[in-house]
């Protein structure tokens, strides 16, 4: 045994899988120590919002302020709100206003925005003009408004006494808060979803869910098949036509197809992760068993089988110790394509609005339909379904790397 | 649409009751013409009730309750006369004014061609996808199948008269093509192979913000459009509990209204912060039909969690076991949330809504049923609704239209629904109250706009204090999303049109006077 599995992780391919595979059971074992949060939670009122570090902006108001004085600050505050789009922008319509083109210099931005505040009037319309260009032209207006200004902004508060606005304190141009003293802030390390969820959060509970389901469903699928592979590879005869019978029943009617009519049938209100779980078990046994019954095929009539025979065991006895032991490596590969099958099933079911009941647990086939309904996929909120994705890969490629290494093990035609 | 008022298009100028209120006069143009160049009469409008009524067709059975004959009084007159009740005065006004603006005209010849057609069997008159009917509107149709309908610009179109626009619809095709969902659509509208878009695109802002894409909609800020619908969340009022009005009233309290409308809607809804929670919609026309004041102290904004636990303890429905979860009667409060699978939004919303329970001690679970199992269940009232499932469940309410928001009130809150075997009306809750059917009953008779205002302020003062259902978001008669590549000039606000042209799709009521409006971006 040992010796077996000092083999196996000499296999670089069993053991690049193997870590992957580690890794992500790691995360998924450790992180809700740390981030307590129910996965479900809704945190964001809106959708989508993007990665990255929020910092509470009331929070900072009150913080110590420091200092800083860096030297294209101001520039980069300009570029921020005026794109060199927008300076084309601003020329068009100053032309179209009447300012001949000589006098206009997009490069000087005070100058440009002299002229813009000067002739901009949101109510003129210029011929062609449509009404998008109209509405960005007005927001542009909007967003420019005290951009060049050099002092403060003042922060008042109501003074719930006389009811009056009276001033707290200014921030200043070169005020900057040290993020790690802020009272309130949160890293969504890959943003928001539909619901306003933290997607990591979410996605580590979904692929917990998603590795339970592709375990149970892959146990059962290997387990049926297994046992009706043993029977009909030793045992033979009418057991044998009996069991490839209904195997060759499953066999022709595709798999996926049977899946999705029982899913729907089930009905939402029973579809919990574990049902899609058994119900993927159940339909995806068939080609274990065909596998094992020609690899029983073949041994049963080997010497220590018969001799075995000889000896008075019974069938259970010799197919548990004598034939099970040969094929045991074989069972394991099959086993954890079966696992990374099931998830790819319960993905697959998910998408189409047949996977388990929405609002319970997370599921990565969940997370990549919702993602689907509210378009993430169009409007290129792109962290709402890559991640998933790439989990799903990284799974899936893990345990088939696995299995090419254990193959490689196993397998003498394939030993180097 | 905007304000309530009904704008004559094919009549000349408006309509008018008689003194008694049990007839209306109207004109047809003399401009106004079929495409085959034979006017518009009197005869015709007077014939296609007088079939209506022959074959009993649905708007034949829907309607004569309320009118008694439409005649003809000369090539142009028509007179309505309304059904009468006991009391001599017209069963429903209201309806009969509606009929005006919600039923086509149909050709006097053209009908007599196909009765002789289908031989007088009214399952065929039905049925017949009427190819050659003669119509008197601007376009004709030109090529259909199952994904798209094109409509072809009649040049002959009695509009171009000088007393009209005097001059032709600026567009000479309308296609109007059939997507296989939302994303399809979506998809289409970002490619500019669209340019009136009425589906839900989520985030509609990303298409300007983010992607610099020339689309814009009815409002230049969110909510984007105008909402005219309500859609609704009704309670089971026979469900344990749920018969409590500071039960019901509890749960609405404590719902999170601006995360519905900011993460289901994406902000394509009014908050209810900027229009106050009442039976009308967000118009102007049927906001000014009530008083607002009158009322502002029952309304609520929602996420007020200490105020629902405070309603509740006042109501005696406290935890007495200590386990978490409020008791009524000794047992245990808790429901089940639902509307049908698929439905995106309203999921997202019903999401919202169980989470509001928890933080109350009242337990909120949800379920999705499929769409043919929800809506045999919800619209089958002359039963009560099923003890486990439906505690809480949603449905629509009418949008816009010339008897709003009298409709809509009553579909909500009229208990003459209860009872039918499939109520497709409304108040699927089955909520009952006397003094709101008696002031239902009164409104379509009454003239008097102090009064009006009186008794939907009435209503409306009902509705907030016994909570019979409650409204999740506002929704828009038809999402309004311009793609203004090729064309430009389509209706959005301030756009300086007189009657306002409606944000719908150029096709339906007053709006296809935004036809005449349209240019082309690069001509």
């Amino acid at each position: 045994m040992k010796h077996t599995i000092q083999q196996v992780f000499r296999s670089g391919k069993f053991v690049l899988g193997f870590s992957i595979f580690s890794a992500i059971l790691l995360i998924v074992i450790f992180y809700p120590m740390f981030v307590k949060d129910s996965p479900l939670a809704i945190l964001g009122q809106g959708t989508f919002f993007p990665p990255g570090i929020y910092v509470n902006v009331y929070d900072s108001m009150s913080s110590t302020a420091y200092t800083l004085n860096l030297p294209d600050a101001a520039a980069k505050r300009v570029a921020n709100k005026l794109s060199e789009e927008d300076r084309l922008s601003i020329k068009e319509w100053l032309v179209a206003a009447g300012i001949p083109e000589s006098e206009i210099d997009t490069t000087d931005t005070a100058k440009l925005l002299g002229q813009w505040s000067a002739n901009f009037d949101p109510k003129k319309s210029i011929p062609g003009m449509t009404n998008a260009r109209r509405n960005y032209f007005i927001r542009l207006n909007t967003s420019l408004k005290g951009l060049l200004s050099t002092e403060g902004a003042t922060i008042s508060q109501t003074n719930p006494e006389t009811n009056e606005l009276e001033q707290v304190d200014t921030v200043n141009q070169k005020d900057y808060v040290n993020v790690g003293e802020v009272a309130n802030t949160r890293i969504l390390l890959l943003g928001t979803d539909n619901f306003g969820r933290d997607i990591l959060t979410e996605l580590v509970a979904a692929t917990r869910v998603s590795l339970q389901i592709g375990f149970v469903a892959g146990l059962i699928a290997t387990l049926i098949g297994l046992t009706l592979g043993l029977l009909a590879g030793y045992i033979g005869g009418l057991i044998d036509d009996i069991i490839m019978f209904v195997t060759n029943l499953f066999t022709v009617i595709p798999t996926f197809v049977l899946l999705i009519l029982i899913s729907f049938s089930i009905g939402q209100e029973q579809r919990g992760a574990f049902t899609i779980a058994v119900v993927i078990g159940l339909t995806s046994w068939v080609w274990t068993a065909r596998a094992v019954r020609s690899q029983v095929i073949s041994l049963r009539n080997r010497d220590h089988v018969n001799l075995s025979k000889l000896s008075g065991h019974s069938i259970v006895h010799i197919i548990l110790n004598d034939i099970l032991p040969y094929i045991a490596s074989y069972v394991i590969m099959a086993l954890i394509l079966q696992i990374s099958s099931g998830i790819l099933a319960e993905a697959g079911l998910s998408i189409l609005g047949l996977g388990p009941r929405t609002t319970e647990v997370p599921t990565l086939g969940l997370m990549m339909n919702w993602a689907m309904i509210y378009q993430a996929h169009i409007l290129g909120n792109w962290w709402a379904y890559l991640p998933v994705l790439v989990t799903i890969a990284l799974i899936t490629f893990s345990m088939n790397l696995m299995n090419t290494g254990l193959d490689q093990v196993f397998n003498p035609a394939l030993r180097d | 649409m905007l304000d309530g008022q009904m704008y004559p298009f094919l009549a000349d100028g408006d309509f008018e009751w008689n003194a008694d209120r049990t007839e209306i006069t109207f004109k047809i143009k003399s401009a106004a013409k079929w495409n085959d160049g034979t006017p518009v009469t009197a005869e015709d409008v007077a014939y296609t009730w007088a079939t209506h009524v022959k074959y009993n067709t649905p708007t034949g059975s829907a309607n004569t309750p309320y009118i008694e004959n439409i005649e003809a009084v000369d090539a142009q007159t028509v007179v309505i006369k309304a059904k009468l009740g006991e009391d001599g005065k017209a069963v429903n006004p209201l309806l009969v004014e509606a009929y005006l603006s919600t039923n086509y005209v149909i050709q006097k010849a053209w009908t007599e061609v196909l009765e002789e057609r289908v031989a007088g069997d009214p399952t065929a008159l039905l049925a017949d996808p009427a190819e050659d009917v003669a119509y008197s509107g601007a376009y004709g149709k030109y090529f259909a199948d199952d994904t798209k309908v094109v409509y072809i610009r009649n040049e002959e179109y009695w509009g171009q008269d000088a007393s009209m626009w005097g001059k032709l619809p600026a567009p000479k095709y309308l296609a109007h093509v059939i997507f296989k969902d939302n994303a399809a659509g979506t998809t289409a509208l970002q490619a500019g192979e669209v340019d009136v878009s009425q589906q839900f695109n989520s985030n509609v802002q990303d298409f300007w913000l983010e992607q610099g894409l020339p689309i814009s909609t009815y409002l230049p800020e969110a909510p984007y459009g105008i909402g005219a619908s309500l859609p609704t969340a009704f309670f089971n009022l026979n469900s344990p509990g749920l018969d409590q009005a500071a039960v019901r009233k509890a749960i609405a309290i404590a719902v999170d209204y601006p995360t519905i409308i900011a993460n289901a809607m994406t902000n394509q809804s009014a908050t209810f912060d900027q229009v106050p929670r009442s039976l009308m919609n967000p118009t102007d026309g049927e906001q000014a039909l009530y008083d607002h004041d009158a009322v502002a102290d029952l309304q609520w904004a929602g996420n007020d969690i200490e105020g629902a636990k405070a309603l509740l303890d006042e109501a005696g429905v406290v935890d007495s076991d200590g386990d978490g979860w409020r008791e009524y009667n000794g047992e245990k409060l808790s429901y089940v949330a639902t509307c049908p699978n698929g439905w995106s939004d309203w999921q997202a919303a019903i999401e919202v809504v169980a989470a509001a329970g928890k933080e109350i001690g009242i337990e909120i679970t949800t379920n999705y049923p499929e769409w043919s199992v929800y809506q045999t269940v919800v619209t089958k009232s002359d039963a009560p609704l099923p003890e486990e499932g439906y505690d809480i469940f949603m449905m629509w309410s009418d949008g816009a239209g010339p008897t709003q928001p009298w409709g809509r009130i009553r579909k909500l809150l009229s208990s003459e629904f209860i009872g039918m075997p499939s109520n497709w009306n409304g108040n699927w809750g089955q909520y009952s109250n006397p003094d709101a059917d008696a002031l239902i009953n009164a409104i379509p008779a009454e003239t008097d706009e102090a009064k009006l205002k009186e008794m939907y302020t009435e209503l409306v003062n009902i509705y907030l204090t016994e909570v019979p259902s409650f409204t999740l978001m506002y929704r828009p008669q038809s999402f309004h999303t311009v793609n203004e590549s090729v064309w430009t000039n389509f209706p959005h606000a301030d756009d300086g049109t007189n009657p306002p042209v409606p944000p719908l799709d150029l096709t339906d009521g007053w709006s296809i006077a935004g036809l005449y409006n349209l240019t082309l971006v690069n001509p």
